[in-house]
């Protein structure tokens, strides 16, 4: 069971890294990155946050382009090509099928973000002679929600089409992000309310000095529920499509 | 509904086919017996086991017009689903170059599929759907967008595999393949069961015999002209029908003319013939 769910993300991964997109976007936010200490200085010590939040936006950026490249024509296209018929004819289970995707999805966007971290600390190290290491906090977050956005892609392609999924999944990154604008904080419905702010981290990560142990572990509990939840129902409406 | 009240049997070890026209629902009928498509009712059994994703570990699969991503080699392929299929890395190097061999693909196990022809894919889907030795085979068209050669290889390979006892389940339109390959059919016609026997209860014409013989002369002995019917003459030899009862006078006819038989055989109706006039027959029934 884990073997075919691996090997089927394998496969999700290495299918990922030959499509272009992937080189196309890392070699603009490469360029992208470059430029980022062009940009005017608001004086000292406070140029390199500067730095940090604009590294992060474009890496969050980035890797949300790249997420909705890889999730949302996956399970559409394959259906489309037939290529699924050779998986699902053999002992392989939908939920497999599903699963295995969204962690190959998830597994090369993670090597894109590490990639993006890479390059943003090599930029601000050969800038700003600090190698700003908090940066790869921000990039943990980023990773995770990219996850959450690819399982949410994932359900949405179990039975549609694309275009319907990019459009969702825009919908869902702007309603799980205004949270703060619509409730106030503490109230029941603030608690309730869909909420992607978890992984929000850009203000500790460019401005302070990072988040601790206990809040990636609260963030990696939250892509846990969000994740969880989301294939849950992916499973249950693939389950029941006809191909 | 695309497929209503369909019941069959394959026995283990033999070639089935699953005859219709477009629309009479074999696909679906396939891709509900490899739960692709959910049936509203009914079974899918393998020796009376029902069809699981455990059950279908036994089963190889030829999906019509098979697609591959085109950035992988065969090679490539094959591990994906022999993998997939639960064999090791050491089996899968093992078994993919004598699969390869078989179906004719032999030396191009590294060439990126995207420089495959339309008949190499259906050789490799052909390979992919072997790769772990299975027990039971189901072939979608397997002989579609392959040139003659290709065809007979295909036909070949069927006939190897039921040798080796692998029980098959063949969809084809090419009724000329299914008639040299299967032991049984079944046809489909709008979406339920319009025939199904062994290819000889089928087409065999009952108390009719075939004739095929040679002999001086530009028509039949005299004797015998008035019990044959169906003459024909092509390539130096006589063909005709005549009724089981006349089967002795009329070898003694020819013998006694000094004719040569060539061959003598129960007269068996072609499948195209059998086919055309089943389903203009059990159209009518729907339109009655």
């Amino acid at each position: 069971m884990i073997g075919r769910i691996l090997f089927i993300a394998g496969a999700v991964a290495a299918d990922a890294r030959r499509r272009k997109i992937i080189w196309v976007v890392v070699f603009f936010a490469a360029i992208m990155a470059a430029a980022i200490p062009s940009l005017p200085s608001y004086g000292a010590g406070v140029v390199e946050a500067v730095f940090r939040e604009v590294a992060l936006t474009l890496t969050y950026a980035a890797t949300m382009v790249v997420t909705l490249a890889l999730a949302a024509n996956r399970i559409p296209s394959e259906i489309e090509r037939r290529t699924i018929y050779g998986l699902l004819t053999r002992s392989v289970r939908r939920w497999e099928y599903v699963v295995g995707t969204w962690l190959g999805i998830v597994l090369t966007v993670a090597a894109v973000v590490a990639a993006f971290c890479a390059i943003i600390v090599a930029v601000g190290w050969i800038a700003y002679g600090e190698p700003m290491l908090v940066l790869a906090q921000g990039g943990l977050a980023i990773w995770m929600e990219a996850a959450v956005v690819a399982a949410f892609c994932v359900t949405i392609s179990s039975v549609s089409g694309p275009v319907i999924v990019s459009v969702a999944a825009l919908t869902f990154l702007f309603i799980t992000h205004v949270r703060s604008s619509l409730l106030a904080p503490d109230t029941i419905a603030w608690r309730l309310y869909p909420s992607l702010d978890a992984f929000n981290v850009i203000a500790p990560v460019a401005h302070g000095s990072g988040v601790g142990v206990s809040y990636v572990a609260s963030m990696a509990a939250v892509l846990i529920g969000w994740a969880g939840a989301l294939l849950v129902i992916s499973v249950m409406l693939f389950g029941r499509r006809d191909l | 509904m695309a497929v209503k009240d369909v019941s069959f049997y394959v026995h283990a070890g033999e070639v089935h086919g699953l005859l219709g026209p477009n629309g009479a629902g074999k696909t679906t009928t396939l891709k509900m017996l490899l739960g692709l498509v959910r049936p509203t009712g009914g079974l899918f059994a393998i020796s009376g086991t029902p069809i699981t994703p455990s059950a279908r570990e036994d089963v190889g699969f030829l999906p019509e017009q098979p697609y591959y991503p085109t950035q992988l080699t065969a090679e490539e392929v094959l591990t994906l689903y022999g993998r997939l299929s639960g064999l090791s890395r050491t089996q899968v190097k093992e078994r993919a170059p004598e699969l390869l061999e078989q179906v004719g693909l032999q030396g191009r196990e590294n060439v990126l599929l995207s420089h495959y022809s339309r008949g190499m894919l259906q050789r490799l889907g052909i390979a992919q759907a072997l790769i772990h030795r299975p027990g039971v085979v189901i072939l979608d068209e397997p002989a579609s967008g392959l040139d003659p050669v290709g065809q007979r290889d295909v036909r070949n390979l069927i006939l190897d595999l039921r040798e080796r006892g692998v029980t098959i389940l063949l969809s084809s339109h090419q009724l000329s393949e299914v008639e040299a390959v299967c032991d049984q059919v079944t046809i489909l016609n709008r979406g339920t069961v319009a025939a199904t026997g062994s290819i000889d209860d089928l087409l065999n014409v009952e108390g009719q015999v075939s004739f095929r013989v040679r002999g001086a002369g530009d028509s039949l002995p005299v004797t015998i002209a008035d019990s044959v019917s169906e003459v024909a003459f092509a390539g130096g030899e006589w063909m005709f029908s005549v009724s089981s009862g006349r089967v002795r006078a009329t070898v003694d006819g020819l013998y006694d003319a000094g004719w040569t038989v060539v061959s003598l055989a129960p007269k068996r109706d072609s499948l195209e013939d059998y086919f055309s006039r089943l389903l203009a027959s059990t159209s009518e029934e729907v339109v009655l």
